[in-house]
């Protein structure tokens, strides 16, 4: 893989700080942003409440929550060698939607701020346990696929009986928006409970780069060139586990960044699976950033979820994908 | 490039694949400047042989030993430094540019700070300069072929093991790839291909190994292998070698 630093990768980084900016000045009160800021993180002054405590964390989390599913989606597709695999295929997801329903409907996930993402990301390690122990020693990447289709489909159903018997309506509404995702009333606690595990993620992830880029081979190939045992996939599924069941903790479950983001970026990077992580990380921070840009500008009588934003942007993006294999390009 | 050499033997080496013996008390060895072809019917054991040698599948019972080493006791990203291995198929999961696949042969060694002219050589011994810059997935089947021996052929590996690598391949690339063989082996590596062609392993390798049900049905020399009489027995065909300078034109005449 040469190292050669590709200008639109730069570009993507740039925009980042950019949208940052445009996220601090976006809400429905307009701020004195230069005060705000002059004004200090102790500030009692009500923009500098609306900066320091709302403003900022909620812009922060976008990045961070972004990146990490942009980053487990481009480890789930190097993995299984598949183009349209996603981290919710492994049912990271539903693990950690599951266990927040499971609080949401018992009415006492608000009472503590820390107790729903803390049960979610456990839930999405049990879930992602589960498929591995389902697979079997030795498992190949369909077959991690089919019991991760199993393990979904069963964790669906208990969500479904879950909303079925909800206790109430509101109990009931709870639940259907915390499945839309969204980044609203976010503030630093759940930034700072989903980083540490976002981070170490990533480092999981980053320890398994060659494996990564030796399996675009094939897992015979891969194997020959010094990747063998069980060491390499539970280092990705670790990853993507604590990524983003971290992710989906904190802001719901968000569709679609983690299927579409890498195959955006995939040229950026020469093709290279491993180079792919830090690049699809960009570019879902920068994607699920302007989602929620859009969201805090939309002027209506409900909130508008991001979960619903990234899914209108994921299926054009599919149109467009069969577009392009019609006219010969591989998937 | 230094050239370590590496003699490799199979002790008793039984293999099994979904509790189905595949592999039956297996002893061989290989040496450095050596090529050999395991050749044999389909379903003989030809792959797995290679795929246990390569360290991809691990014997049920019995030894490799690498060196004085036994291979189970190599980690295997060493093991990677001293065989590369190219399997029957192996089809590319993205659309990487021919000069990075071939660099994937080099990642058992790390950063490699002579990688692009490594990478180059490569790509000239088996005649595909022309495609460096090209996506994989506009190769045609045998430029593909030949891109993926050229990643089996970049790093140092003393020990080369391919699977049927002339399959796919025109007669002059064939030709080709077997006259590169013969120089990695010349120049001290250890080389086993499997190979349906008959008339390519008399022509240009030392020895075979011929398999028949998981079991070593013969091995030796080409012209003591191949004989109607030993042909006839596992492949169930009669044939006729005839023998010019060292050189067999294998023909086969009928279903026995």
């Amino acid at each position: 893989m040469q190292q050669n630093n590709n200008p639109a990768l730069i570009l993507l980084a740039a925009l980042i700080p950019l949208a940052l900016l445009a996220a601090l000045v976006s809400g429905p009160v307009s701020i004195d942003l230069p005060a705000a800021l002059a004004g200090g993180w102790h500030s009692e002054a009500g923009d500098a409440v609306i900066l320091w405590q709302l403003r900022l964390p909620r812009a922060l989390l976008a990045i961070l929550v972004g990146g990490a599913l942009g980053m487990g989606g481009a480890a789930m597709q190097g993995m299984l060698r598949n183009p349209l695999a996603e981290p919710a295929l492994l049912g990271v997801s539903s693990g950690a939607a599951l266990a927040a329903i499971l609080l949401l409907y018992y009415g006492v996930a608000w009472q503590s701020g820390w107790l729903l993402p803390v049960l979610a990301i456990g839930g999405a390690f049990g879930a992602v346990a589960c498929v591995w122990l389902l697979a079997g020693r030795g498992a190949s990447a369909s077959r991690l696929v089919l019991a991760g289709v199993a393990i979904n489909a069963f964790l669906s159903a208990l969500m479904a009986l879950a909303l079925n018997y909800a206790p109430s309506m509101f109990a009931m509404q709870e639940i259907v928006f915390w499945l839309l995702g969204s980044l609203a009333n976010r503030g630093w606690d759940q930034l700072l409970l989903a980083l540490p595990f976002i981070l170490f993620g990533a480092v999981l992830l980053f320890c398994a780069r060659n494996y990564l880029r030796a399996l675009s081979l094939g897992e015979a190939s891969a194997a020959s060139l010094g990747f063998r045992g069980r060491r390499y996939p539970l280092l990705v599924l670790g990853g993507i586990a604590a990524a983003v069941g971290a992710a989906v903790a904190v802001a719901g479950t968000i569709g679609f960044v983690g299927l579409v983001v890498p195959h955006l970026v995939r040229p950026l990077v020469r093709q290279d699976p491993a180079r792919l992580l830090w690049a699809s990380a960009l570019a879902g921070a920068l994607l699920l950033l302007l989602a929620d840009i859009l969201v805090v500008n939309f002027v209506g009588a409900q909130e508008l979820r991001i979960g619903a934003v990234t899914a209108f942007i994921g299926a054009p993006f599919f149109f467009w994908l069969i577009v392009s294999v019609r006219r010969g390009q591989a998937l | 490039m230094k050239t370590p050499t590496l003699q490799v033997s199979c002790r008793d080496l039984s293999l099994e694949r979904r509790r189905t013996p595949v592999l039956r008390e297996i002893n061989c060895a290989f040496s450095p400047g050596e090529l050999t072809a395991v050749v044999g019917p389909n379903g003989a054991g030809k792959s797995s042989l290679l795929e246990t040698l390569a360290g991809v599948l691990a014997p049920a019972s019995g030894h490799i030993e690498l060196g004085d080493r036994d291979a189970t006791a190599i980690p295997a990203a060493e093991r990677a430094r001293l065989c590369a291995y190219l399997p029957q198929s192996e089809a590319p999961a993205w659309s990487l540019c021919v000069a990075d696949l071939v660099a994937l042969g080099l990642l058992p060694w790390g950063r490699a700070a002579d990688r692009p002219q490594r990478v180059a050589a490569a790509l000239e011994l088996v005649d595909a300069t022309h495609l460096s810059g090209r996506a994989v997935t506009r190769l045609s089947g045998g430029e593909l072929r030949r891109v993926q021996l050229a990643r089996l052929l970049v790093g140092d590996a003393p020990l080369l093991i391919a699977d049927e690598p002339t399959a796919a391949l025109d007669i002059r690339h064939q030709l080709q790839l077997m006259h590169t063989f013969r120089n990695q082996a010349d120049a001290g590596k250890t080389v086993v291909l499997a190979l349906h062609d008959l008339s390519l392993a008399a022509r240009f390798c030392d020895r075979i190994l011929l398999l028949c049900d998981g079991r070593l049905a013969a091995q030796g020399a080409p012209q003591d292998v191949f004989t109607p009489a030993l042909i006839g027995d596992v492949y169930g065909v009669s044939c006729e070698f005839r023998w010019r300078d060292g050189v067999a034109d294998f023909v086969p005449l009928d279903l026995l």
